[in-house]
């Protein structure tokens, strides 16, 4: 009794959390003007719609800028902080750290309306530069904690034993630090991209006339609903899974 | 509370690995008996069965008289104690021990009185509001044993339960394990891969090994007279000697012998380093020199090389006040009665 | 460590600082003092004013924004738990070891949705023509579309199933660290499973369930998309109204008290959730 109740929830559960999803992909294939029932299609021409729309894809090409461009940013200050704080006795080194990683502590409103205050009283404009300096601030301490928290003492007897045999500092960190800590590093990367990807109120509030995707998403919902939206959110859901299940058949699997 | 144990052409497979291997034994109530073992051996995999927490392939266990194959942990007169304790660590030590009895339904006056008789046999009475956390790995040992005697268990099934003891506490541990089972009489089953803790505190020993029962007997027995060529290397170093007999000839690297009534073939000739002898007494086996010597507090260790066939070593536990040369050349051997021999077939 | 080169050490620190600092840590204070100015129609004035804590503490509509955010926060956090759990617990007890990771992604991966569209799916699925009023309408179980969208209803909705997702995935992350040997010795002990879940398995998952229930406040409380898309304009929450002084009024000022409010409640939270982890741990 106890084992069919079990599957039963676990079916409804199923249900609820794919609602939404499965009427935003059915409907993506709508034939007429509304992604609500009753289902006529399929057909493709939303798909087509979105993908020859000149705002959709610069959108999409500027959500890819900022989050490329503010990962490598959060993630080498992360890595090179992390790298200090670890190997160097520092003096306050328990406030530095409390510091670097306070902005978790905050919403993403609050990181924003700072920063827009900031921008508009010293008349700095807003674009996609100001965002992904927003999109920063947020992933630096999240770029920091992972790679911090990987560096251990193993770490550091590699590094002993490259500056014994007559590497520089450079030298060190280029070829045994980094490459030791890639899976820390590349970890705090990807969920840097993810983020940023996906952020919607800093993007909003810091962009003016070049946006990205969720901000372009928002305005389009001004319009109402459309079949078009669905094929963006399917689009971005696909691709998404899509590098998920790459991730996990190939690197997880290999780490077993 | 105490009962016996049958197990009964008991096989257990996971997937397509075969665990148990028919094993049939019977365990008297009240014995305190050792499943010793090698990793992988089935030891423990026979141990869950008999907890309850296996369903077994094939095969039944009887607890008492009653078939109790099927029966579930929480209604079988069977308790067990983990290897990692699994004291919950959010309740104190009284809690801890009166869960049983809690579950069972008895009101909480009397089950922490059960729960302070508990931890009063294995001496941390005092310590009863303590949380687990707090308490040494053997003190966390003992509780885990208090909690175990609550509910009054038939059989008391123990998952190498001092594995993670140092030795000292380990022996200490291993006499207050044997004095508390001859108190109570419940069945111990013990599971364990060291032959020392089998052989100091079990009446009967079980062998296992790839999921078969080598050998059983009483831990005198076991040790002196295996019963296969396995238990005989498992139970502590042996010598092995090559074995070929022709004719009622017996043909050995040390040359020919024929003391020994064996039929045709080959086989292997095992005994023990104290039963190696150097002072004359006993059956002679041949000359060898002395390899190397090393002094281990209750005995020397002394290994030595075979004149006639170089590549077969020797090894003695002889008396440790024995000073010894290398190089020198001894006459070996080797107590009467001493010897075992175990034949090459598929067995072995 | 290399306590001589402290130099270096600094070199590789101070980048990271400069930037934490002059765009984080300035731009805080400068919303902090923001919120102690005072706008008149056009004209800004800084200093130490209380125009507007005054304005939160008095106006009706931003005393309801703050009780609103409150009362939606905490549902989402309740029903987000007993939700998720559940489903977090038979993933990880019920389901078999080699299909639990497959099902636990399965369970998760509609957290791939981009945020926005998310919300905006409910909104597809609860309008008056959407996806549940046409089938109840099919079935004739109703004979009028029900209002769900643009209610609280909805908001809840959207929130609670984000967050199920997310506390499905952290709960069973907790469940699965447990030694499996504390079941087995309960139930070894007596214990039916409902009694090995009372007494054993949720008080040792208690912490991760008060650490899970923060970050759903935290993030739940900051949100704008969702209450936005879904949650109509009759009842606004705290981002909603901020971002109402940004957009029409352009009053900072006002908006800063409130973010800084919303932020006092975060932290009143926080302490609560760090007091009951410091209790339980003993």
């Amino acid at each position: 009794m106890r084992r069919t109740f079990s599957w039963f929830y676990l079916a409804i559960a199923f249900g609820f959390i794919y609602l939404p999803v499965g009427a935003l992909v059915l409907f993506s294939f709508q034939e007429g003007g509304l992604p609500v029932p009753p289902f006529n299609g399929p057909s493709l021409k939303w798909y087509g719609e979105i993908l020859s729309d000149r705002d959709v894809t610069s959108a999409l090409f500027h959500s890819l800028l900022v989050a490329i461009g503010s990962s490598v940013i959060a993630v080498t200050l992360g890595f090179f902080a992390a790298y200090g704080l670890a190997r160097y006795v520092l003096p306050g080194s328990a406030f530095i750290r409390a510091l670097l990683v306070a902005p978790l502590t905050v919403s993403y409103l609050i990181v924003g309306l700072g920063l827009l205050i900031v921008l508009t009283n010293t008349g700095v404009g807003l674009s996609l530069i100001t965002a992904s300096i927003g999109h920063v601030v947020i992933n630096l301490p999240l770029a920091f904690a992972i790679i911090y928290a990987s560096m251990g003492a193993q770490h550091e007897n590699a590094e002993r034993a490259a500056r014994d045999l007559g590497a520089n500092e450079t030298q060190v960190i280029l070829l045994v630090t980094a490459p030791m800590l890639s899976p820390a590093i590349a970890a705090a990367f990807f969920l840097s991209i993810t983020l940023s990807w996906d952020e919607f109120i800093i993007a909003f509030l810091l962009t003016r006339f070049d946006i990205t995707l969720p901000v372009e998403i928002w305005s389009m919902l001004r319009s109402g609903l459309s079949p078009s939206l669905n094929a963006i959110g399917s689009v971005v859901f696909l691709i998404s899974v899509a590098v998920l299940l790459l991730l996990e058949f190939t690197v997880l699997r290999r780490q077993k | 509370m105490t009962a016996s144990l049958s197990i009964i052409s008991l096989s257990h497979w996971f997937g397509s690995f075969k665990a148990l291997n028919d094993i049939n034994l019977e365990i008297e109530a009240g014995e305190y008996v050792a499943l010793l073992g090698p990793s992988g051996c089935g030891k423990t995999t026979l141990l869950s069965v008999l907890g309850g927490f296996i369903k077994p392939t094939t095969g039944q266990i009887k607890i008492g008289s009653e078939d109790m194959t099927y029966v579930r942990p929480a209604k079988r007169p069977t308790t067990t104690m983990f290897q990692d304790y699994a004291l919950f660590p959010h309740m104190s030590l009284r809690d801890n021990v009166s869960f049983g009895p809690r579950m069972a339904g008895i009101p909480s006056r009397e089950r922490y009185r059960l729960a302070d008789e508990k931890l009063d046999l294995v001496g941390l009475k005092a310590d009863g509001s303590k949380r687990p956390h707090e308490l040494s790995g053997g003190q966390r040992q003992r509780v885990a044993l208090a909690r175990a005697l609550a509910v009054e268990p038939q059989v008391l099934l123990l998952d190498e339960p001092l594995g993670a003891l140092d030795l000292k506490l380990r022996r200490a541990m291993q006499d207050e394990l044997k004095d508390i089972q001859s108190q109570l009489g419940t069945t111990f089953v013990h599971v364990t891969h060291d032959q020392e803790e089998a052989m100091a505190i079990a009446d009967r020993i079980v062998v296992m090994n790839a999921g078969r029962i080598e050998d059983v007997g009483v831990p005198s027995r076991v040790y002196r007279e295996p019963a296969t060529l396995f238990t005989a290397d498992f139970m502590g170093e042996m010598n092995h000697i090559g074995l070929r007999i022709e004719n009622s000839k017996v043909l050995t690297s040390f040359g020919l012998t024929n003391f020994l009534n064996l039929p045709d073939g080959a086989g292997k000739l095992c005994f023990r380093p104290e039963a190696l002898r150097i002072d004359g007494q006993g059956h002679f086996l041949g000359e060898a020199r002395l390899q190397d010597v090393t002094f281990f507090g209750t005995y020397t260790r002394a290994r030595f090389a075979s004149t006639d066939a170089p590549d077969q070593i020797l090894v003695a536990h002889l008396p440790p006040t024995h000073i010894l040369k290398t190089g020198t050349v001894f006459k070996i051997h080797v107590e009467n009665n001493a010897f075992c021999y175990f034949p090459d077939n598929i067995e072995n | 460590m290399n306590s001589d080169n402290v130099k270096w050490g600094w070199g590789f620190v101070t980048p990271a600082l400069i930037w934490t600092i002059a765009f984080f840590i300035v731009p805080f204070a400068v919303m902090v003092a923001m919120s102690f100015a005072n706008l008149e129609g056009r004209s800004l004035t800084w200093g130490f004013h209380l125009d507007n804590y005054e304005e939160l503490a008095t106006r009706a509509y931003l005393k309801r924004a703050v009780l609103v955010s409150l009362e939606i926060t905490l549902t989402v956090t309740l029903v987000s738990i007993v939700l998720a759990y559940p489903l977090a617990a038979i993933i990880a007890f019920r389901v078999p070891l080699r299909w639990q990771r497959l099902v636990l992604l399965l369970a998760i991966l509609p957290f791939w949705t981009s945020y926005v569209v998310r919300s905006y799916a409910w909104l597809l699925v609860l309008a008056r023509e959407g996806l549940i009023n046409q089938a109840l309408l099919e079935f004739g179980i109703i004979s009028d579309p029900l209002t769900l969208a643009n209610t609280r209803f909805a908001t809840v909705t959207g929130f609670v199933h984000f967050f199920v997702m997310l506390l499905t995935l952290t709960i069973y992350a907790n469940l699965k660290q447990l030694s499996p040997n504390y079941r087995l010795a309960a139930m070894d002990l007596g214990a039916n499973p409902f009694q090995t879940f009372r007494y054993v398995i949720m008080p040792l998952t208690l912490p991760g369930i008060v650490t899970g229930a923060f970050l759903t406040f935290v993030l739940c409380i900051g949100d704008y998309v969702t209450p936005q898309i879904l949650g109509g304009n009759n009842e606004l929450t705290i981002p909603q109204v901020i971002m109402v002084q940004l957009g029409r009024r352009a009053d900072f000022p006002l908006a800063s008290a409130l973010a800084l409010v919303m932020m006092g409640m975060v932290t009143l939270a926080y302490l609560a959730a760090a007091r009951w982890l410091r209790i339980d741990r003993v």
